[in-house]
C-alpha cells in the first residue's frame, strides 16, 4: 500500500476556490519578506552591539572635573587627583584621558606611512594617556612595550604638535602596514598631522574608537600625554563588584579635596554602551515586535481560513471518513493544503525578499542578504503554517463519518 | 455477508436514554438485494450507520463478511469501510470542487492504490454508469440523476462486497429514480449485495426482500418479492 498524497485534487479544488488561498499566500509572502529582512537587520545590529570595546566595561567608570577660579592650577590638581584615585582601596588604576571609548565624542587624526600632501592617511581615534592608561583601560600590549613615565609630556590647551612615540591597535597596524606582521610594526615610523614623525613603540590587542558607527572603529592610537586642561576627565577601573560603591565615594572625595571645581558626568562604561547603542536596541525591539505581530497575524489568518474551510466542509469531511479516510488522512489533507498555500506564498516571498534587500542595499547602504536567510525563513514560515493549521485539522479529524448520512 | 444479532444502540444524555435499536437482528446473504423500510424515527438510519461502520453499537453482535466488528479501532473500521462497503447517499455527497474523475478517485486514494490502477477503475466505473464522457465535469454541471450515478460509480470503483444505499432516489424525480433503481438492479445482478434504506414502498417492492423496521426493531421480514424490472 502506498500513501496517496492528494496533491493534484487539492490543487484543482483550490484553483476553483482561490480567493482565500491567494490572500493567505500573499500574507505569507509579505510576512516572509519582512521577517527575513528584519531578522537579517537584527542579526547585523546584534553583531554590532556585541563588539567588544577592549575596555573592562563592567568595572570602569569615568567623571569630569572642571576647575574654576584664578588660583586653579590644573597640573597640580590633576597630579593630586590621580595620586588620590590610585591610592583608593578598590581602585585597580586610574588615568586622565581626553575621550571615552564608544561614548560618541573624542579626537581623531590621520596617520600616514609616508610624508607628502598627496598621500592619503588612515583615520584613527586618539587617546591621551600616561603610563597608567594600559592598566586603567585593561588593555593588552601584544608587541612592544607600554609607555614609561619619562615618555609622558605635558600638552597645553592650544598645543598642536605630537609626542615622538605612540602605541596603536593591531587593527590599525595591519591597515597601515598590510604586508607586515603587526609585531614588526613596532619601531616603525608613522606620520601624523603636519607630517610629524611618530615612532610606534607598542601594539595593543584591541581598543575601540569613541564612534560606534565609524568604519574605523577598531583604529585607536595612544599618545603619552598629560593634559594641562582646567576641565579634564578621569577614567577609573575598579576591582570587580566595587564600581558602584566607588563612584559615589570618589565623587565625594574629589569634591572635598579641592572645592573650587565641579565634578560632573559621573558615569559607567556600561551605561555609555547602552546609550550609544540605544538606536540599535530600539530598532531590534521594534523589528522583533513587528515580526511577532506579523507572524501572529499570519498564523491567525491561516487558523481562520482553515477553520472556515473545516466548518464549510464538515459534510464533505464526514463523507471522506465514510469512504475510508482515517483521522490521520484528514489531518494530512489540511496540512498538505496549507503546505501548498505556503509554498505559493514562499515562492512569491522569496522573490520579494531579494527585491526588498536589493532596495535596502541600494538606498540604505544595507549589507546584501546572506543566502541562508531565505531557506531559514522558508523553514520558519512552513513551521508557523503547519502549527497554525494543526488545531483546525485535528478538529476536522474528529468529524464523525456518520455525518455523511445526515441530511441537515 | 451481514449478520446482526440482538443489536442495540442507545443514545445517552444526562437526562434521557434513547433506544435507537433494540434487539435488532438481520441477516443478509451474499448477492441479496434487501430494502429496509419504516416510518421516520424507526431506526433505519441508525441501522445503516451501524451496518456501514459509521457508528458503533451498544450491545449485540455484528459480523460483516465473517468479521466481528465490535473490537475494531477507528483505523481498522475506516479500512473495512473503504475495502468492503460502497456507500450511496440520498444527497449524493459529491465533493463540489472536484470533477467527476477526482470524486470517484477519493476512496481509491485512501486504499493506497497506484495511479494506473486507480485510473482504470475510475474509467470503468464511470463507463458503467454511462458518464465516462463527462469525467472532467463538476458535479454542479450535472442533473441530480447523473450526480447519483457518479456517486454509484464512486461506490463501485472500489469493487465493494456490498453496497449500502441511503434513500438513493430520495432527491430525484420519478424518471431519474427509475433509472437509478435500474442501475442498482443491474449491479445486484452482477453479484453485488445491496442493502437499501428507503421510505418508498414502491422501491422496496423492487428488491428481493423487504425488512420493515419500527421502534428500533425488525417487525416484519417479508418473504422475497419478485424482482421487478425498471420497465415494469
Amino acid at each position: 500500500m502506498t500513501h496517496n498524497w492528494e496533491t493534484g485534487p487539492i490543487l484543482r479544488a483550490m484553483s476553483r476556490n482561490k480567493v482565500g488561498a491567494l490572500l493567505i499566500a500573499l500574507q505569507i509572502a509579505i510576512t516572509m519578506t519582512i521577517i527575513i529582512n528584519a531578522i537579517f537587520i537584527i542579526v547585523e545590529r546584534s553583531a554590532l552591539m556585541g563588539r567588544e570595546s577592549g575596555v573592562d566595561e563592567a568595572n570602569t567608570f569615568y567623571l569630569t572635573s572642571t576647575g574654576f577660579g584664578s588660583a586653579f592650577n590644573a597640573s597640580s590638581v590633576i597630579d593630586e587627583d590621580l595620586r588620590r584615585l590610585r591610592g583608593t582601596p578598590g581602585v585597580v588604576d586610574a588615568v586622565q584621558i581626553n575621550a571615552i571609548p564608544i561614548s560618541g565624542g573624542g579626537w581623531s587624526m590621520s596617520l600616514k606611512t609616508e610624508t607628502g600632501a598627496d598621500i592619503d592617511g588612515i583615520g584613527t581615534a586618539n587617546y591621551f594617556v600616561d603610563e597608567h592608561g594600559v592598566d586603567a583601560l585593561d588593555l593588552q600590549v601584544i608587541a612592544g612595550e607600554n609607555f614609561t613615565a619619562s615618555d609622558v609630556r605635558l600638552r597645553g590647551r592650544n598645543q598642536s604638535d605630537w609626542p615622538p612615540v605612540a602605541m596603536i591597535t593591531r587593527a590599525l597596524a595591519e591597515n597601515l602596514f598590510p604586508d607586515t606582521n603587526y609585531a614588526d610594526v613596532v619601531g616603525k615610523t608613522v606620520y601624523i598631522g603636519n607630517d610629524e614623525p611618530v615612532t610606534v613603540t607598542g601594539i595593543i590587542d584591541k581598543l575601540q574608537a569613541p564612534w560606534i558607527g565609524w568604519d574605523r572603529l577598531e583604529h585607536a592610537m595612544l599618545t603619552p600625554e598629560k593634559m594641562d586642561f582646567s576641565s579634564t576627565r578621569y577614567l577609573i577601573r575598579t576591582e570587580p563588584g566595587q564600581r558602584d560603591r566607588l563612584m559615589a565615594e570618589v565623587e565625594t572625595a574629589l569634591a572635598d579635596a579641592y572645592p573650587n571645581r565641579i565634578i560632573r558626568d559621573v558615569d559607567t562604561l556600561t551605561a555609555t554602551r547602552e546609550r550609544s547603542y540605544r538606536r540599535h536596541s530600539a530598532m531590534i525591539t521594534i523589528l522583533t515586535a513587528v515580526m511577532v505581530l506579523l507572524c501572529t497575524i499570519t498564523a491567525l489568518g491561516i487558523v481562520g481560513l482553515t477553520s472556515f474551510n473545516v466548518s464549510r466542509r464538515r459534510k464533505q469531511i464526514g463523507t471522506r471518513r465514510a469512504l475510508g479516510a482515517t483521522k490521520p488522512a484528514i489531518i494530512r489533507y489540511f496540512m498538505l493544503e496549507n503546505l501548498m498555500i505556503c509554498t505559493l506564498g514562499i515562492v512569491l516571498g522569496s522573490a520579494l525578499t531579494v527585491g526588498l534587500n536589493m532596495a535596502l542595499v541600494q538606498w540604505f547602504n544595507q549589507t546584501a542578504l546572506d543566502w541562508f536567510y531565505i531557506p531559514a525563513g522558508i523553514g520558519v514560515l512552513i513551521l508557523i503554517g503547519q502549527l497554525a493549521v494543526l488545531g483546525p485539522a485535528l478538529r476536522a479529524a474528529q468529524t464523525p463519518p456518520a455525518l455523511a448520512t445526515r441530511t441537515v | 455477508m451481514l449478520s446482526m444479532t440482538n443489536l442495540s444502540k442507545v443514545f445517552r444524555t444526562e437526562l434521557v436514554e434513547t433506544h435507537a435499536l433494540r434487539d435488532f437482528s438481520l441477516h443478509v446473504d451474499e448477492g441479496e438485494f434487501v430494502s429496509v423500510t419504516g416510518p421516520s424515527g424507526s431506526g433505519k438510519t441508525t441501522f445503516l450507520n451501524i451496518a456501514g461502520l459509521l457508528e458503533t453499537y451498544t450491545s449485540g453482535d455484528y459480523t460483516l463478511d465473517g468479521q466481528n466488528v465490535f473490537t475494531l479501532n477507528d483505523r481498522q473500521r475506516s479500512r473495512l469501510r473503504n475495502e468492503k462497503i460502497g456507500f450511496i447517499f440520498q444527497s449524493f455527497n459529491l465533493i463540489p470542487d472536484l470533477n467527476l474523475y477526482d470524486n470517484v478517485d477519493v476512496p481509491l486514494r485512501y486504499r493506497g492504490m497506484t495511479a494506473g490502477d486507480r485510473h482504470q477503475r475510475i474509467c470503468d466505473s464511470l463507463e458503467q454508469v454511462g458518464l465516462a464522457n463527462r469525467m472532467k465535469h463538476l458535479p454542479a454541471q450535472l442533473s441530480g440523476g447523473q450526480q447519483q450515478r457518479v456517486a454509484i460509480a464512486r461506490a463501485l470503483a472500489g469493487d465493494p462486497r456490498f453496497l449500502l444505499a441511503d434513500e438513493p432516489t430520495g432527491n430525484l424525480d420519478s424518471q431519474m429514480a427509475a433509472s437509478v433503481m435500474g442501475l442498482l438492479q443491474d449491479i445486484n445482478q452482477q453479484g453485488t449485495t445491496i442493502v437499501m434504506v428507503t421510505h418508498d414502498p414502491e422501491l422496496a417492492r423492487q428488491t428481493q426482500r423487504n425488512v420493515y423496521v419500527k421502534d428500533g426493531r425488525v417487525c416484519d421480514e417479508a418473504a422475497p418479492v419478485q424482482l421487478a424490472t425498471v420497465n415494469e
